[in-house]
């Protein structure tokens, strides 16, 4: 019979204590690697979906909810802004590329994304089958839409009004078919159905021309009557115009900001100018690009300008707070349970001197019934950390439906990542010294005086 | 010449003792010291130490197998000096030549009666011996109990299972304290019987400490208290 062998009989045989030793490790070692995990893949995941935009444009509002909205589609638009003077941006030389997207419907709690093709380059998003849209009413699904809903080439897709998955009204006049769907990116569009700006406009032209303003949400594109055809010639039209002036433009910022907002105001009497979209994703080709444009957008412009880098790290820095609490509360929680390991460790040496002053009669040396003591701490602790592991990995896949089933995001449920072990390391060597503390008693030990005591 | 042949002989071959003791003397402190009278056992040969309640008797058996160092004096165990001996070594020869029959008994409460004979024979040198466990445990008439926790264990077969611990490493000695405190005349001589019995197979010395004069009539060896 081995030593393992008879310190794991003893442990089992009082399951209760084996138990109560365990609670608070499983406890703290699944906070600390179910926090660690949801925040490190959080900021991951954050951080990957934003790496392509360097600037946010859109309505005046909260930055922080232009980015998560027009970014990450996590949270409601602020609003519209005007296509013509959005795309003045386009034309500064420190703009690399400025990306329209509109939205406001969905289907089946995914959103349905207007914008260009060069939105999927900036996310390095290729096609699994299929092709990209070449008109309007076309739309390719992101890996996970088209996975979670089975969807297929040649479906027919019916947007509906609003981002909630219950949707409002449905925009029967106007199927979108889906004609390609995309290999997974691991960014936020796996999580969308893509097409072009023109079905985003066209479908809300017709609901518009049916229904009242009053039934839409704000974020709803503004949409006269009119046919896509023109429509599009118009705006080839003015842009040609606006990367004409650009320069001049720009530079004279204020008077040109003025008369872009008249223009504005006046935007219901003329088509081209009405167009208007939800923001403006923005990579810079030089970074003075970043310390210039934003103020200048801010300023002297309608619309606001956000930097994602910035938002997400507040957003982070707020969060992290939050993590950094928590995970401080599970150490608390280690070293307590470090404790109690002791504790226990103490009880079960002080019970069972009768049974380890006879295993010294039968020749067993103090060291050997110092590793029966080592032997059981460290059991302890791997037991406890395995299992507490496993009950971290558990609440992140709950999190991960959760937070899936409303935001659409996943997290991967991975094996053991490095700070894993150094925690592991950390239980083992606390389990260690309460062993070493405990075991104390042992050398001391008087087994004549155990073993003549009734 | 063959007289003086023998006599020669007499003197040189040394005869080796199983237990020998010379001047044994302890004290617990703040107390009086208890004085035992030399022992001189040979090989195969059994003793019976009577005495009263209060003169050491467990002492003296926890000094010969070395649980308790001695004050003064010296003990000889198989012609190993154990009063010499360092913890580690005694402890790992105590295991191997020494087999102990407590008063009280004492087992691994988490191991049933079968895996403590296994774990007594596995230190201080494992040497599992199946057949052996299977042959004392019917001798002792054990073998439906040793699945049992030995919690679940009669008074009775406790004892059994007690005197099979200390004899199933086939120990060079047994020392039993009060072995048969608390068993009525019938049973007092079946226990001393299978104890005697059980020590020759394994080709022991057995040396029982007790105040109990029932036991008297069963040795020749005897040194009182």
């Amino acid at each position: 019979m081995k030593l393992g062998y008879l310190a794991y009989r003893n442990m089992i045989s009082k399951p209760l204590n084996l138990v109560l030793s365990l609670l608070l490790l499983v406890l703290s070692v699944s906070l600390v690697t179910y926090v660690l995990q949801l925040s490190n893949q959080l900021n991951g995941q954050l951080n990957k979906n934003i790496a392509p935009v360097d600037m946010v444009v859109g309505a005046k509002g909260s930055p922080l909810q232009l980015v998560l909205s027009s970014v990450l589609h996590i949270d409601a638009p602020t609003g519209n802004i005007n296509l013509k003077e959005a795309e003045q941006i386009k034309n500064h030389p420190f703009v690399g590329t400025a990306i329209p997207v509109s939205y406001g419907d969905s289907y089946k709690g995914y959103r349905i994304l207007g914008t260009e093709l060069a939105y999927f380059e900036s996310y390095n998003v290729v096609l699994d089958r299929g092709r990209f849209f070449e008109r309007s009413f076309e739309v390719v699904a992101g890996s996970s839409v088209a996975k979670k809903l089975g969807l297929q080439i040649g479906d027919k897709i019916v947007g509906s009004h609003g981002l909630a998955a219950s949707g409002g009204e449905a925009h029967e006049d106007h199927p979108y078919t889906l004609v390609g769907l995309l290999e997974p990116s691991g960014t936020v569009v796996d999580q969308l159905l893509v097409s072009n700006l023109e079905s985003i406009w066209d479908a809300h032209a017709h609901t518009d021309g049916e229904h009242d303003q009053e039934d839409h949400d704000e974020d709803e594109v503004v949409e006269h009557d009119h046919d896509d055809h023109g429509d599009k010639e118009h705006n080839h039209h003015e842009h040609g115009e606006e990367e004409h002036d650009h320069e001049s433009h720009v530079d004279e910022g204020d008077d040109h900001q003025e008369h872009e907002d008249q223009e504005h105001d006046h935007a219901h009497e003329d088509d081209g100018d009405e167009l208007e979209i939800t923001s403006l994703l923005v990579k810079f080709k030089s970074p003075l690009g970043l310390v210039q444009l934003p103020r200048f957008i801010n300023e002297n412009t309608t619309m606001q300008a956000a930097l994602p880098g910035f938002e997400v790290q507040r957003l982070m820095g707020l969060l992290g707070s939050g993590v950094k609490t928590i995970n401080g509360i599970a150490l608390a929680i280690l070293l307590v349970s470090g404790f109690s390991i002791f504790i226990s460790l103490l009880k079960t040496i002080r019970e069972r001197r009768q049974e380890l002053a006879l295993l010294r009669t039968y020749g067993l040396g103090t060291r050997k019934l110092l590793y029966l003591v080592l032997f059981e701490g460290l059991f302890l602790a791997l037991f406890g950390f395995v299992l507490g592991w496993f009950l971290g990995r558990l609440a992140l896949l709950l999190t991960s439906t959760y937070i899936e089933s409303g935001y659409g995001y996943v997290l991967s449920i991975g094996g053991p990542t490095v700070i894993e072990f150094a925690l592991l390391g950390a239980t083992l060597f606390i389990a260690i010294v309460a062993v070493t503390l405990a075991s104390t008693s042992i050398f001391k030990m008087n087994i004549s005086k155990i073993l003549s005591d009734d | 010449m063959q007289l003086s042949c023998i006599y020669i002989s007499i003197i040189f071959v040394k005869i080796i003792l199983m237990v020998k003791t010379a001047g044994l003397n302890f004290a617990y402190p703040g107390e009086k010291a208890f004085h035992f009278p030399d022992i001189d056992l040979v090989p195969g040969e059994h003793l019976l130490i009577l005495g009263p309640s209060g003169v050491g008797k467990t002492t003296l058996l926890h000094l010969l197998s070395g649980i308790l160092p001695a004050s003064k004096g010296t003990i000889c165990i198989n012609d190993v000096e154990i009063t010499s001996l360092n913890r580690q070594r005694m402890d790992q020869f105590r295991g191997t030549h020494i087999g102990l029959i407590f008063q009280q008994y004492y087992f691994v409460k988490s191991l049933n009666a079968g895996e403590n004979l296994q774990l007594r024979q596995s230190f201080p040198k494992s040497l599992q011996d199946k057949e052996r466990r299977q042959q004392l445990a019917a001798r002792l008439g054990l073998t439906e109990h040793l699945k049992k926790k030995v919690t679940q264990l009669s008074q009775g077969q406790q004892q059994r299972l007690s005197i099979a611990l200390g004899l199933i490493h086939k120990p060079k000695v047994v020392f039993a304290d009060e072995p048969t405190s608390n068993l009525d005349d019938k049973n007092c001589g079946k226990v001393i019987q299978l104890l005697k019995d059980e020590a020759d197979i394994c080709e022991s010395s057995l040396v029982i400490i007790t105040h109990d004069q029932r036991v008297s009539q069963h040795f020749k060896n005897q040194i009182v208290l």
